[in-house]
């Protein structure tokens, strides 16, 4: 404590310091009649000025009751106060004279709550009236209120380095029973990494369990924990109540006002280029953490050209375009409220390239309780919930995402959360999205945190949200393979999951993760069309997910292979459209092509990856099945996927069944053969289909349906 | 304007609302129209307050007429404060026959014989009820009109409604209001709650109210929902019943807003699992509280969508029926007070 | 006691009927009301308060194909009703045509205990538990739909799906402790 308070300079020499400032300060060198002369005269032009100098200048012990001299000063910076906003001077001096109780204590509440600032707040006055609060002679209510108001402007504080440094001295306040709520709040917003020591995690503990499981304390230690989880063994509730409240709306009404009028006064030429403009924070949520805290520019532009040069830290919101971004790079000063990171591109391109651990902890930390308490936990069950604004919030955590190429963890935690209560349409396309955004999931855990709770809403839903989900895994797929292909590592081996998080995955992991959900997707699809009846829709769905997986091997790199099951692919090949069949040889093609490079590659080098026989063997197997039966017309021979006895097949009485399923008699293509063979044979009164089967006409026949943009069947079996 | 004036007219001010004290003031008609523009009401509160103070010293406005507009703004928003009832009993027979003009003469005549210091106004307000203002002071201090009770009767009948009326000053309007009211006595109606007009039509039975028949009556049917024939309710009995049940100890209409029902116990305590406190001689206090924001409406709703059992109990149902939300209750039933 | 039996009538042609158990009977009116407008199949609800039914129904009354318990998680008295109701069924109807549907489950003050415990039934009856968001229409119209859906299946009216073999996919399981966001 010793130290920290000799940071600022001893109580005595305040008033000449702040009087230097002052603009009283400029008459000392002058002779004694000019300078009265120019007092007057400024004194004539602004009482607001002698207000202040009065109040710089009182000596200590003045009365108050019937001082109208005092009331009139004060009245006087009030009405300014109210109306503009004080200058930071100005806030020096009054703060100065509230808290050194120069005139008693009664005065100290009104001045408290008159200190609107206009633009910033220094640094200096705030630790200097912090150092007063050591002193000891503010009754609690007050101290409570000074506490209160430095939360309130904790934003417009113009750097925060030195209030930093009295961590440790605001710290010792935590065990004053009315200023712990407010003191947590106020070391919530200072903890940085550094200030996370073993001693206070002790005291804080001490104090938990004086006091229970207050959520002050619970917040401040979580936060502890995201920084130090090993000093921090607590187990934090997973539900928690929020933890701070908005303290005083005086100020905070007054400061909107006074910053309206000013903006209205400065012009709106400030409007930020690179920022995403929020809706004015006019909006009033009680519970509500889901409005995104907007990186107000309080600073109005003077404020900024003069003081920017001098201050040692430059505050986010300041920081208009990308050049001045890369000039104050290393002394960026994130704000109070990591939130208001989301809606700032500017900020998450620093976020990016800086790679600051606290910060992230801390945004994560941040989304984790709101979306918490917004989806999970809300006070009244959803019931007034706004919808369409907790879908902007969502909508906004997407194109950060989108931005930083990755997801949060946290989004991933609640995402886990989400899935095992929601009812499958609450705010359906933004969950999906976000979950097509998750990180890869180690093989171990994917099965209960996702698999199950997905497999139950999927089996239960209509055939939309089966498409839905079809996509949204097809996308989760595709970033798992893309992300492969960037990260991976030369020697294929470890490779980092996520830039945020130092967790590391090997190659085989990531295989293993990859088949389960191939797998997972696989056992979806085959029982979703048979329960669907092969809903043309959700085949396309299903299709669009094989034409991500038969190419792992050349598109992304990952040396694995993976067979549709049978319950996807006979739906596909006999699906009474004849896009999907088309598909389907398009997706057998591929298969092919990765699979024999795969072999060339596996011949070529010794420790490529060896493809398993049976899924050579599987491939073939289609393979013939899908030829044998669209191009030779035979369906039903021994040896092929789907077999039925003889007797069985005669008693069905289909002429010629072994040809039901070729290209002319195939559902999806009978309209082809028909106006083929009118077009062929244009006199003939009675169609017979089975000549198109002769050989002349049969390589027409399939010229006429490649023509018609059926190229899957081309690749596979080109005309001869 | 003296002193303590001018804080009378500033609490005033900044107990109402800005629009609220805008209609206020039009209807107090003691403003020219000039000084009516002069006012904006987006000010700041103490802004107004100012300009309203200039305006009431160039008017040379006094406590009566900051006391006139006092009263103006109760009336026009009685459900504000705790109102409590009362009841005058043992009319005269000339009690019928009091009428306005005799009564705002005797009612003042009789607390100016009891208080030296007390400032009393009576306004008749359209809708039959006499408002009376009373500021009170003592043998020697002046009547203090930052603390005035309200009281409010309607002639002709035995009840008077309350606010801030501290126990000692208690005596001193009884007295007063049975003499003028020609009564004999007067007693706690054990009714209180927020808004005046609740326990106002409560205690006169102005609403719609339930004459329990020993037959049920057929009228439930209308209150069902028309359904779809095929959907089907397996124990619609039950469901009417219920209905009827919660409908025949609350009625079917809107209810007069009660905000807390407060039961007193003052029973043996009994349970087997616990012999020391079943064999106390004293009995066993407690107080039970229901607060709600409409408490009858909510028992209604607990009994007729089966949370609460039905019938429902005599204790519950008697808060309507006789007029009352404070209930001592001992080991013999309902106590008397 | 009188157990509901889910084999003891013959289903009707194109005919799916469903029982709505809520103790509250506040959010079965008004599925109830979006059940009857599918078009597709005949929806037949029937409401009821707790199980066991009036036995003076018992005539008039269809097979039922589904019973769904409707739990508000705000109140432990729902939870118990329902629990209370489970032994008027059949054993037969535990093969897939049961289902829960938990409301409110996102609201302050469910405790955490009381979503495991409802959990816990649901997965050791091996029924689906389901949730809905019964404030808004939205949340309606979409647990209608969800509800159809495993109706559909129960009343034999999806070629090739049997209840059992649905239910076997869409069976609650006992969530493990995801507790804190995982931060560390």
């Amino acid at each position: 404590m010793a130290e920290t308070l000799n940071l600022s300079s001893p109580p005595d020499s305040d008033s000449s310091s702040i009087s230097d400032q002052s603009v009283s300060s400029r008459i000392g060198n002058r002779s004694l009649r000019v300078a009265k002369k120019e007092k007057q005269k400024l004194e004539a032009v602004d009482p607001f000025v002698k207000a202040l100098k009065y109040f710089s200048d009182v000596d200590a012990g003045t009365p108050v009751v019937g001082n109208d001299e005092f009331e009139s000063n004060l009245v006087r910076v009030e009405r300014v106060a109210y109306s503009k906003g004080l200058s930071p001077n100005a806030i020096s001096i009054m703060l100065e004279f509230a808290m050194s109780l120069r005139m008693g204590t009664s005065p100290c509440v009104r001045v408290l709550k008159c200190l609107i600032p206009a633009s910033v707040v220094p640094q200096e006055a705030v630790v200097r009236a912090w150092v007063w609060l050591g002193v000891g002679k503010i009754p609690p209510s007050t101290q409570v209120l000074f506490i209160k108001w430095v939360l309130t402007i904790f934003d417009m504080i113009d750097a925060k380095d030195q209030l930093r440094a009295i961590y440790g001295f605001i710290f010792s306040f935590v065990t004053d029973e009315n200023m712990c709520p407010f003191i947590c709040h106020l070391l919530y917003l200072l903890t940085r990494k550094g200030s996370v020591r073993v001693f206070r995690v002790r005291k804080l503990l001490e104090l938990q369990s004086k006091l229970g499981r207050q959520p002050f304390l619970l917040h401040l230690l979580s936060l502890y924990k995201v920084f130090c989880p090993e000093l921090v063994t607590l187990s934090i509730p997973s539900r928690m109540r929020s933890g701070f409240r908005n303290h005083n709306s005086h100020w905070k009404s007054a400061l909107i006002a006074v910053q309206k009028r000013n903006n209205s006064q400065v012009a709106s030429s400030t409007s930020l280029p690179f920022t995403i403009k929020d809706k004015p924070g006019s909006r009033k949520r009680k519970h509500s953490h889901l409005q995104m805290p907007a990186l107000h520019s309080v600073v109005n532009k003077q404020a900024q050209t003069e003081s920017s040069s001098t201050r040692k830290v430059v505050p986010l919101v300041q920081v208009q375009s990308f050049a001045e971004l890369l000039d104050n790079i290393h002394r960026i000063e994130l704000p109070s409220q990591m939130g208001s990171l989301l809606g700032s591109s500017l900020a998450l391109q620093y976020l990016d390239c800086v790679q600051d651990e606290s910060a992230l902890l801390r945004l994560n930390f941040w989304l984790g309780y709101a979306l918490h308490e917004e989806f999970l936990f809300c006070g009244d069950g959803g019931a007034s919930q706004n919808s369409e604004e907790a879908r902007l919030f969502l909508n906004k955590l997407l194109s950060t995402q989108h931005f930083l190429q990755e997801g949060f963890s946290s989004t991933e935690a609640f995402l886990y959360k989400f899935l095992c209560i929601w009812d499958g349409s609450l705010l359906r396309p933004q969950i999906l999205e976000l979950l097509s955004n998750i990180p890869v999931v180690p093989s171990t855990q994917i099965r209960r945190l996702l698999f199950e709770p997905l497999m139950q809403l999927f089996f239960t839903s209509s055939v939309f949200f089966k498409c839905g989900m079809m996509e949204c895994l097809n996308n989760m797929l595709l970033k798992w393979l893309t992300w492969h292909s960037v990260y991976a590592l030369e020697d294929d081996l470890d490779i980092s999951l996520n830039s945020q998080t130092s967790i590391n995955m090997t190659l085989s992991g990531f295989k293993d993760s990859v088949m389960e959900l191939i797998h997972f997707v696989g056992r979806l699809a085959s029982v979703g069309l048979q329960l669907e009846g092969c809903h043309t829709l959700f085949l396309n769905f299903v299709l669009d997910f094989y034409e991500t997986v038969c190419d792992t091997f050349l598109k992304y790199g990952l040396p694995l292979v993976v067979m549709p099951p049978a319950g996807v692919f006979y739906p596909a090949l006999f699906a009474t459209d004849p896009v999907s069949v088309d598909r389907l040889a398009h997706i057998m093609k591929r298969y092919k092509v990765n699979l024999v490079s795969a072999k060339s590659q596996e011949k070529n080098t010794e420790q490529a990856f060896h493809i398993s026989r049976q899924t050579v063997r599987e491939f073939n197997h289609y393979m013939v099945v899908m030829v044998n039966c669209l191009w030779n017309s035979k369906m039903f021979h021994t040896g092929m996927g789907v077999e039925l006895g003889e007797e069985l097949l005669l008693k069905s009485n289909v002429p010629q069944y072994w040809k039901s399923f070729d290209l002319i008699h195939h559902p999806a293509f009978m309209s082809y053969a028909i106006s083929f063979h009118q077009k062929c044979w244009p006199g003939r009164k009675d169609m017979d289909l089975n000549s198109i089967k002769h050989s002349k006409p049969w390589t027409w026949y399939l010229e006429y349906l490649y023509s018609q943009g059926y190229d899957g069947l081309k690749q596979i079996v080109p005309a001869q | 304007m003296d002193d303590l004036t001018k804080r009378l007219l500033q609490r005033l001010i900044r107990r109402m609302p800005a629009q609220m004290l805008k209609t206020t003031l039009e209807k107090w008609d003691r403003l020219t129209a000039a000084q009516q523009q002069s006012l904006d009401f987006t000010q700041p509160k103490w802004a107004l307050i100012e300009t309203l103070l200039t305006i009431f010293e160039e008017n040379e406005f006094t406590v009566k007429h900051i006391t006139e507009l006092e009263m103006l703004h109760v009336i026009n928003n009685p459900n504000q404060g705790m109102w409590h009832a009362f009841h005058l009993m043992d009319p005269d027979d000339t009690a019928i026959t009091v009428e306005l003009t005799q009564f705002k003469e005797q009612f003042k005549s009789h607390l100016r014989e009891l208080v030296r210091h007390v400032s009393i106004k009576i306004k008749k307000h359209t809708d039959e009820a006499v408002w009376i203002r009373i500021a009170w002071g003592d043998g020697f201090s002046k009547p203090n009109h930052l603390k005035p009770t309200y009281v409010v009767h309607h002639l002709q009948t035995p009840y008077v409604f309350v606010t801030s009326l501290t126990s000692k000053q208690k005596p001193l309007l009884s007295q007063a209001l049975t003499l003028s009211t020609r009564h004999q006595g007067i007693k706690d109606a054990n009714l209180s709650g927020r808004k005046l007009t609740a326990i106002r039509d409560l205690l006169m039975k102005q609403y719609q109210q339930v004459f329990t028949t020993r037959y049920p009556s057929p009228l439930e049917e209308t209150n069902q929902p028309v359904s779809n024939p095929r959907i089907e309710r397996e124990q619609a009995g039950l469901l009417a019943n219920r209905l009827q049940m919660a409908c025949e100890a609350f009625g079917y209409g809107v209810l007069p807003q009660l905000q807390s029902a407060v039961y007193k116990l003052e029973t043996k305590y009994k349970d087997d699992t616990n012999k020391t406190m079943t064999e106390r001689e004293e009995p066993f206090r407690c107080v039970v509280k229901f607060a709600s924001s409409n408490l009858l409406e909510s028992i209604r709703q607990c009994a007729s969508s089966g949370i609460a059992s039905t019938p429902v109990t005599p204790l519950l149902s008697s808060i309507p029926i006789k007029g009352r939300n404070y209930f001592v209750i001992k080991d013999n039933g309902l106590g008397p007070s | 006691m009188s157990l509901l039996k889910p084999f003891s009538k013959l289903p009707a042609l194109n005919t799916a009927n469903i029982l709505l158990v809520e103790s509250e009977e506040q959010f079965q009116q008004s599925l109830a009301d979006a059940l009857v407008e599918e078009t597709a199949v005949t929806v037949n609800v029937r409401l009821a308060k707790s199980l066991p039914l009036p036995k003076e129904n018992e005539e008039s009354r269809p097979r039922i194909d589904l019973v769904v318990f409707i739990i508000n998680m705000t109140s432990e008295r729902s939870f118990k009703s329902a629990e209370a109701s489970l032994k008027y069924l059949d054993p037969g109807y535990f093969l897939g045509k049961v289902c829960f549907l938990a409301t409110n489950v996102r609201n302050a003050s469910v405790p955490t205990e009381y979503l495991d415990a409802v959990r816990k039934l649901a997965a050791s009856l091996h029924c689906p538990l389901l949730f809905a968001e019964d404030q808004t229409p939205d949340g309606v119209a979409n647990a209608t739909e969800r509800l159809l859906t495993i109706l559909k299946v129960a009343a034999g009216l999806v070629p090739m799906a049997t209840a059992l073999y649905v239910s076997s996919l869409t069976r609650c399981s006992v969530p493990p402790d995801i507790d804190q966001p995982s931060f560390d």
